[in-house]
C-alpha cells in the first residue's frame, strides 16, 4: 500500500504539469497553490499557516504581486488549482492578473482565500464584491467592539476582537469544538442579502461596530452588530469555494501563537483558536471535507435486478444510489439521513428520504403513481457546507395495456350468469326443436 | 526597488497595526520557544552546515541549552568538513563557525591542514566572498588555536577595499557593477578579520580611511515612520536580492567587528544604532528560521558592541484601570532583555492624544523597585482621568561615562490608555406628544441590569432616551459609541447616534420625519442601546425593551424595505415528504349481492328445463339412421363446442384465438348442420306427402 503511494505520489509530480485543473475526483491531491503577497516577510511571519498548508501536501508558490511573471493560465492551461490573495495593499497585479482573470478561474472551479486589511485597495474591494462581499467603504474603519475584544495588556482600542460566533456546521469548522475565541483584527463586511451561495462562518457579537477607532463617530455606522461579518465563505454553483476575511494578522503566527482572554470572561486560553479555525477551515476551502460524489445510480422494479426501461403505474419500484465524501486522501461513504429522491413530473409525484446501509448506499422503495408520462428521478441534495448534488434520469411511465385489467369483476357476475344461462338453454332448445314429436 | 520598498511600507503598516502601540519590546520566551520550534532538526541533523551554525548561534545566544544530539551530530558534520580536503570554503568556515560554538575536539594537524588552505584562498581570492569564507575562517582558528597571522595583510586590506563604491557600498567581485549594502557588511566584517590576523599592526591610517566609507553607507540607511531604520539593497535583478532584514543584519555584523577591532570611535550617530535596534524588535518572532537567525545574531552583536549599546524602554502594560488604581510600571533593558546599567526613568509629561495642549502632570521620577527591576509610578497622576494619553519618558543614566556607551533614544512617547468605570445615571426613555411637547409615558432604566419596557406610540409621537456619563473625576465623557437602535420584527434595523451636552447624553426621535426612514413599517420595534468606549470599563449593549409603533399605511410609490438576509440553517434541510394520492378504486357492491343475482339468473333457465318436463318433451324425432344419427350428434357436439369456446373466450383465450377457433368449428357446424337440417325437412315433407 504504501509503495504503492509513493508511486502514486511521484506519478502525480510528474503530471502534474499537464494535470493542473480544479478539484477533480480523479486527481484530488494533485494541488498547486499560488500565494500572491505584497511583502516576502508575510511568507516569514505567516509561516505557520503556510506550514499547515504544506504539511497536508500543498505546493506553495509565493509570488510578488507585482512580479511580470505571475500567471494564472498558460495555454488555456489552468497553472494553480487554488490562489490565496495576501496582498490587501494591492493596487495591480503584475504580469496577466487582473479581476476579469481571477474571476475567470473561480468560475472554472479553483478556490480562492482573499485576506484584506485596514486599507484595503479597491483592487481586493472589488474582488470581494464580486464574490458577494462588501468591506466597510471607509478605508480607516476597522471593527471595534467594546464587549467582545480580546483582553490585553498593550492593546488598549479595543480593536483586536475575540470572536466565538461560529457558523453551525461541523464540515465547514470541523467536528472538533472550536473553544478559544478567536483573535480579529482588521476591517468588517456584510454579505449581499440576496446572494444565497456566501455565508457568515465568524460573524461579530451584537455590540460590535465598524468604524475609525481615532475619528469621532457622528453619523451611523454602516455595518454594526452581528450583521458585520469577520469571516465569510463562498461556494459557487461550480463547487469553486472562496474564504474572505478583513484581517490578514488573524493568520501570522503572533496570532496563531497568542493567549487569548475574552473581555468579561475569567478563562484565559494558552493559545487562540485562530490556528484550529482557520486550518479547519482551509481543509473545507481546499475540498478536504465536504466534497460529495455520487455514483452508481440505480432502479428496478420489487423482486427484480435488471434496470427497467420503462415503468408501469402502480409498479412498485427501488431506487438506490451511493454516496460518498472526500476526505482528503480517499472517498469515505457519507452517513447522513436527509438525502431525498423525487419523482418528477413538472412536479414532484412523490418525494421520499432515502435510507442508508452507513456504507454508503442510499435506497428507497416505492410505488409509481398512476398518472403516465415521462418522469424523472431527482436528487437535488443541497447542505449547507457540502457541495451540492444534482442528479437526475428521465423513466417513461405508461398505463395499463388492455389485457392487463382485471378480468373476472364480481359486480358482472350476474351478465355473464344470463349470458351463459341463455346458451345453455338454446343448447337444449336446440334439441327440443329438432326432435320433440 | 519600488516593489521592496512598497512591500515593506506594508510590512510597517501592518505592523504598527498589530503592535499598535510604537515602542518595541526586548527578546522575550517568545522568542525562545520560536526558536526551538524553528530550529529542529530533520533526523538529528540540520541541512547544511550553514543551517547548523545559525541554530546553534541561535540557541547560544537565547541561552537555551542545546540538545546533546544536535551538539554531538554538529560535532560530527564540522570534524568531517574540517578533516576533508574537498569540503568548499564557505562549508569550511561554517564548520569553523559551529566549531566555535560547540568546542568540538580538531587535532592539530588537521588545524594545519586548515590553515594552509585558507592561507592559499586568501591568496587566491578574487572575489569579496571568498575574502570573507578564507579571512573568517582564519580568525576563527586563531580564536581557537592563537598563532595564525596574516603574513601580507597590508596586501590583503587593499584588495579587499578595491570593492569599494563612492557610495559607501562595495561590489561582491571586480567584474560585478552591482554594488550593494550586504556586500558592505561582509567587506567590513573580513577588513576587521584582516585587522585581528594581522602581525605587524596596520596602518592606522589605512583603516580610519574606511570611517568615512561606513559614515557614507549610513547615509543611505532608511527610516519607517515609528523611528525604526534599514538598510535595503536596490537591486533590478532578484536573484542576490537579500532582503531588507539581511541586509540591515549584514551591515550591523560588519560594523559591530569593525568596530570592535579600530581603536578609534566611529563617527555614527548613536540614535542610528537606536534605529537600528528598533528594526530588528520590530519584527516581532519571525517565522522563518534564517529571519530569526538574523534577528538575534544582530541583537546580540548589538548588545555588546563599541559604538554604543541601546536600551530599551518597554511597558507590560500601555492599559491602565484609574478605578483599580493600577500602578504605571517602566522596563530598562538591552536588546537581548538583559538588565541596564543604574540609570532612572523620568516621566517627562503627559499629554492627552490628539490634542496639543499642555503637559498634564510635573514632570517625575520614577521609583525603581529591586525586586522586579522594574521603575513604578505607584499612583496615577490625580489630573489623569479616563482617556487616552501620550506619556513622555526619559532615561537619565547616573554615570557620565555611560552616556558614551549606551544610547537611549532620547525622550519616549508611549501612548496609554487610562480606563475606569464610566458611571450612569438618570437614563430614562419617554414617548412625548409631539405637537405640546408634553410627556404621555416615562420610564426609567437601569442600565446595569436588565429592562423590559414596553411603550406604544403613534408617528405624531416622539421618543427620548436620555442618560448621563461622568468620569471616576466626575468630569463629562464622550464614548466612541453611543448608539440607540431599533430593530422591526422583520429585521429592519435602524440605528441612531446619541448625541450629548456636556454629561448628559439625550436623543429623541420624532416619528412624523421619520415614517419614510421606517419605510411605513408599524408594529413591534426592539430597542438596544449600546454604550462602549476603549477607555470605558463597563462598556455595554442593553435591550431597553420595545415599542409599539402605530405607522401611517405607505403611499403608493414608497421604497420598499431592503431584503434582509436569510438563515443559512433554514435555507437547505430536507423538505417534507410527499406520497402521490393514487386514485381511489370504483365503488362496488358486495361480492353476496352479486352472487345473488348470478343466482337469479338462471331461475328463467330453470323455468324453462320444469316447462319443457311439464309438457312432455320427447325426443322421438331423433333420426334411428346411422349416418343421419352421427350428423345429428355431430351437429350438437358442434354447437356444444362453439358455446364452450365462448365460456372459453370469457376464461382465458382472446378475441384472435377465438375468431380463429370459431371459424374453424363454423365450417363444420355449417356443413353438418345442413346434413341434419336436410335430413329433417325430407323426414317431414315424406310425412306429409304421405
Amino acid at each position: 500500500m504504501g509503495k504503492f503511494w509513493v508511486i502514486f505520489v511521484a506519478s502525480i509530480s510528474i503530471l502534474l504539469p499537464f494535470l493542473c485543473n480544479s478539484f477533480s475526483p480523479e486527481t484530488p491531491t494533485d494541488r498547486r497553490v499560488l500565494v500572491l503577497l505584497d511583502d516576502l516577510a508575510v511568507k516569514s511571519s505567516h509561516s505557520s499557516y503556510f506550514n499547515s498548508l504544506k504539511l497536508r501536501g500543498f505546493d506553495l508558490d509565493f509570488k510578488l504581486t507585482d512580479d511580470p511573471k505571475i500567471a494564472l493560465q498558460r495555454y488555456g492551461q489552468y497553472l494553480y488549482d487554488a490562489l490565496i490573495l495576501f496582498c490587501p495593499s494591492v493596487e495591480r497585479f503584475g504580469g496577466s492578473v487582473d479581476v476579469a482573470a481571477i474571476i475567470n478561474f473561480v468560475d472554472s472551479g479553483h478556490d480562492l482565500i482573499i485576506a484584506a486589511d485596514v486599507n484595503a485597495s479597491d483592487l481586493i474591494r472589488e474582488i470581494a464584491t464580486e464574490c458577494g462581499v462588501d468591506f466597510d467603504e471607509d478605508p480607516s474603519a476597522m471593527v471595534i467592539d467594546h464587549t467582545g475584544y480580546a483582553v490585553s495588556e498593550t492593546e488598549g482600542d479595543h480593536t483586536l476582537i475575540a470572536s466565538d460566533d461560529f457558523i453551525k456546521s461541523d464540515v465547514i469548522i470541523g467536528s472538533k469544538k472550536i473553544e478559544a475565541p478567536v483573535l480579529f483584527q482588521g476591517i468588517g463586511h456584510s454579505l449581499n442579502p440576496v446572494n444565497s451561495l456566501v455565508l457568515k462562518v465568524l460573524s461579530a457579537s451584537p455590540s460590535a461596530y465598524s468604524a475609525n477607532p481615532l475619528s469621532k463617530l457622528s453619523t451611523p455606522p454602516s455595518l454594526t452588530g452581528s450583521a458585520i461579518s469577520l469571516v465569510s465563505v463562498v461556494q459557487a454553483r461550480n463547487n469553486a469555494r472562496i474564504l474572505i476575511t478583513g484581517s490578514l494578522s488573524m493568520f501570522s503566527n503572533r496570532f496563531f501563537r497568542s493567549g487569548v482572554q475574552k473581555s468579561g470572561s475569567s478563562t484565559k486560553y494558552e493559545k487562540s483558536g485562530n490556528e484550529q479555525f482557520l486550518t479547519e477551515l482551509s481543509k473545507w476551502i481546499f475540498h478536504e471535507r465536504g466534497h460529495l460524489k455520487a455514483v452508481n445510480v440505480k432502479h428496478h422494479k420489487v423482486g427484480e435486478t435488471d434496470e427497467s426501461a420503462l415503468y408501469r403505474i402502480n409498479d412498485e419500484l427501488e431506487y438506490s444510489v451511493e454516496i460518498y465524501e472526500w476526505s482528503g486522501t480517499s472517498w469515505e461513504p457519507y452517513v447522513t439521513d436527509d438525502v431525498q429522491v423525487q419523482f418528477y413530473m413538472m412536479s414532484p409525484y412523490v418525494l421520499k428520504t432515502l435510507s442508508n446501509d452507513k456504507k454508503g448506499l442510499y435506497s428507497a422503495s416505492f410505488k409509481v403513481p398512476d398518472v403516465y408520462g415521462v418522469f424523472q428521478f431527482k436528487v437535488e441534495y443541497q447542505k449547507l457546507g457540502y457541495t451540492s448534488l444534482s442528479l437526475s434520469k428521465q423513466i417513461p411511465v405508461r398505463p395499463y395495456r388492455h389485457n392487463e385489467y382485471e378480468r373476472f369483476i364480481p359486480t358482472a357476475y350476474p351478465y355473464y350468469g344470463a349470458a351463459f344461462s341463455t346458451m345453455a338453454g338454446f343448447f337444449i332448445f336446440s334439441f327440443v326443436h329438432l326432435y320433440n314429436k | 526597488m519600488a516593489r521592496s520598498l512598497v512591500g515593506f511600507t506594508v510590512l510597517l503598516l501592518f505592523l504598527s497595526i498589530c503592535e499598535s502601540t510604537s515602542f518595541f519590546q526586548p527578546i522575550s520566551d517568545s522568542h525562545r520557544s520560536a526558536a526551538v520550534e524553528l530550529f529542529s532538526p530533520d533526523h538529528g541533523s540540520f541541512k547544511s552546515l550553514e543551517e547548523t551554525y545559525e541554530a546553534l548561534r541561535t540557541f547560544d545566544v537565547l541561552g537555551i541549552e542545546k540538545k546533546p544530539d544536535v551538539t554531538a551530530t554538529a560535532c560530527r558534520l564540522v570534524s568531517e568538513t574540517v578533516g576533508s580536503s574537498s569540503s568548499t570554503l564557505k562549508d569550511l568556515f561554517y564548520a569553523l563557525k559551529a566549531n566555535s560554538i560547540v568546542k568540538c575536539k580538531i587535532n592539530d594537524k588537521a588545524y594545519q591542514g586548515i590553515i594552509t588552505r585558507l592561507n592559499a584562498a586568501v591568496d587566491g581570492a578574487s572575489s569579496l566572498p571568498d575574502f570573507y569564507y578564507s579571512v573568517g575562517g582564519l580568525l576563527l582558528v586563531k580564536g581557537s588555536k592563537g598563532d595564525v597571522h596574516l603574513a601580507d595583510a597590508d596586501g590583503i586590506f587593499r584588495s579587499v577595499k578595491a570593492f569599494r563604491q563612492s557610495d559607501g557600498r562595495w561590489r561582491f567581485s571586480s567584474n560585478s557593477p552591482e554594488s550593494s549594502a550586504f556586500a558592505a557588511g561582509i567587506a567590513l566584517e573580513t577588513l576587521a578579520g584582516v585587522v585581528s590576523l594581522a602581525s605587524p599592526e596596520l596602518d592606522q591610517s589605512l583603516i580610519s580611511t574606511l570611517n568615512s566609507d561606513i559614515s557614507k553607507l549610513f547615509d543611505s540607511i532608511e527610516k519607517y515612520d515609528d523611528g525604526a531604520l534599514y538598510f535595503d539593497d536596490k537591486l533590478v535583478d532578484g536573484h542576490d536580492h537579500q532582503g531588507p532584514l539581511a541586509t540591515t543584519s549584514s551591515v550591523v555584523r560588519g560594523l559591530t567587528a569593525f568596530a570592535a577591532v579600530t581603536d578609534e570611535r566611529l563617527n555614527i550617530p548613536s540614535n542610528k544604532i537606536f534605529g537600528l535596534a528598533n528594526f530588528f524588535l520590530g519584527i516581532g518572532v519571525p517565522g522563518d528560521a534564517k529571519d530569526l537567525f538574523n534577528q538575534i545574531d544582530s541583537l546580540a552583536c548589538l548588545e555588546s558592541n563599541r559604538v554604543s549599546i541601546p536600551l530599551i524602554l518597554s511597558l507590560p502594560s500601555t492599559v491602565l484601570s484609574v478605578t483599580k488604581e493600577d500602578s504605571l510600571q517602566v522596563n530598562v533593558n538591552t536588546v537581548l532583555g538583559s538588565n541596564a546599567p543604574p540609570l532612572t526613568v523620568k516621566l517627562v509629561g503627559v499629554f492627552t492624544s490628539g490634542s496639543k495642549a499642555a503637559s498634564l502632570v510635573e514632570s517625575q521620577e520614577l521609583v525603581f523597585d529591586d525586586g522586579t527591576g522594574m521603575y513604578n509610578l505607584n499612583n496615577l497622576p490625580k489630573s489623569i482621568d479616563v482617556g487616552s494619553y501620550t506619556f513622555v519618558f526619559e532615561i537619565v543614566l547616573h554615570e557620565p561615562e555611560h552616556e558614551k556607551i549606551y544610547v537611549t533614544g532620547g525622550q519616549k512617547k508611549v501612548p496609554i490608555f487610562a480606563s475606569g468605570l464610566i458611571k450612569i445615571e438618570n437614563a430614562e426613555i419617554a414617548v412625548l406628544d409631539s405637537d405640546l411637547g408634553s410627556i404621555e409615558t416615562q420610564k426609567k432604566l437601569d442600565l446595569a441590569g436588565q429592562n423590559a419596557v414596553s411603550l406604544s406610540a403613534n408617528h405624531l409621537q416622539k421618543l427620548r432616551v436620555s442618560f448621563k456619563l461622568t468620569t471616576p473625576h466626575g468630569l463629562a465623557f464622550k464614548p466612541h459609541q453611543a448608539l440607540l437602535k431599533l430593530r422591526h420584527e422583520s429585521k429592519v434595523e435602524h440605528i441612531f447616534v446619541v448625541g450629548n451636552s456636556g454629561k448628559q447624553f439625550e436623543i429623541v426621535l420624532n416619528f412624523l420625519g421619520l415614517v419614510e426612514k421606517f419605510f411605513y413599517l408599524s408594529g413591534r420595534y426592539d430597542i438596544e442601546l449600546a454604550v462602549g468606549d476603549a477607555v470605558m470599563e463597563n462598556s455595554l449593549l442593553r435591550a431597553i425593551g420595545h415599542i409599539e409603533l402605530d405607522l401611517p399605511e405607505p403611499p403608493e410609490k414608497a421604497t420598499r424595505p431592503p431584503p434582509q438576509p436569510v438563515d443559512p440553517y433554514s435555507r437547505y434541510g430536507p423538505k417534507a415528504e410527499i406520497t402521490h394520492i393514487f386514485r381511489a378504486p370504483e365503488k362496488r357492491p358486495p361480492k353476496e349481492l352479486s352472487l345473488a343475482f348470478l343466482g337469479l339468473t338462471f331461475l328463467p333457465l330453470l323455468g324453462f328445463l320444469i316447462g319443457l318436463l311439464r309438457l312432455g318433451v320427447n325426443l322421438k324425432n331423433f333420426p334411428s339412421n346411422t349416418v343421419p344419427a352421427t350428423f345429428a350428434t355431430l351437429f350438437h357436439v358442434s354447437i356444444g363446442a362453439v358455446l364452450s369456446l365462448y365460456v372459453l373466450f370469457w376464461l382465458k383465450l382472446d378475441i384472435f384465438q377465438t375468431l380463429k377457433l370459431l371459424g374453424f368449428l363454423g365450417v363444420i357446424l355449417v356443413l353438418v348442420g345442413h346434413r341434419v337440417l336436410s335430413y329433417l325437412a325430407a323426414t317431414s315433407a315424406k310425412l306429409k306427402s304421405a
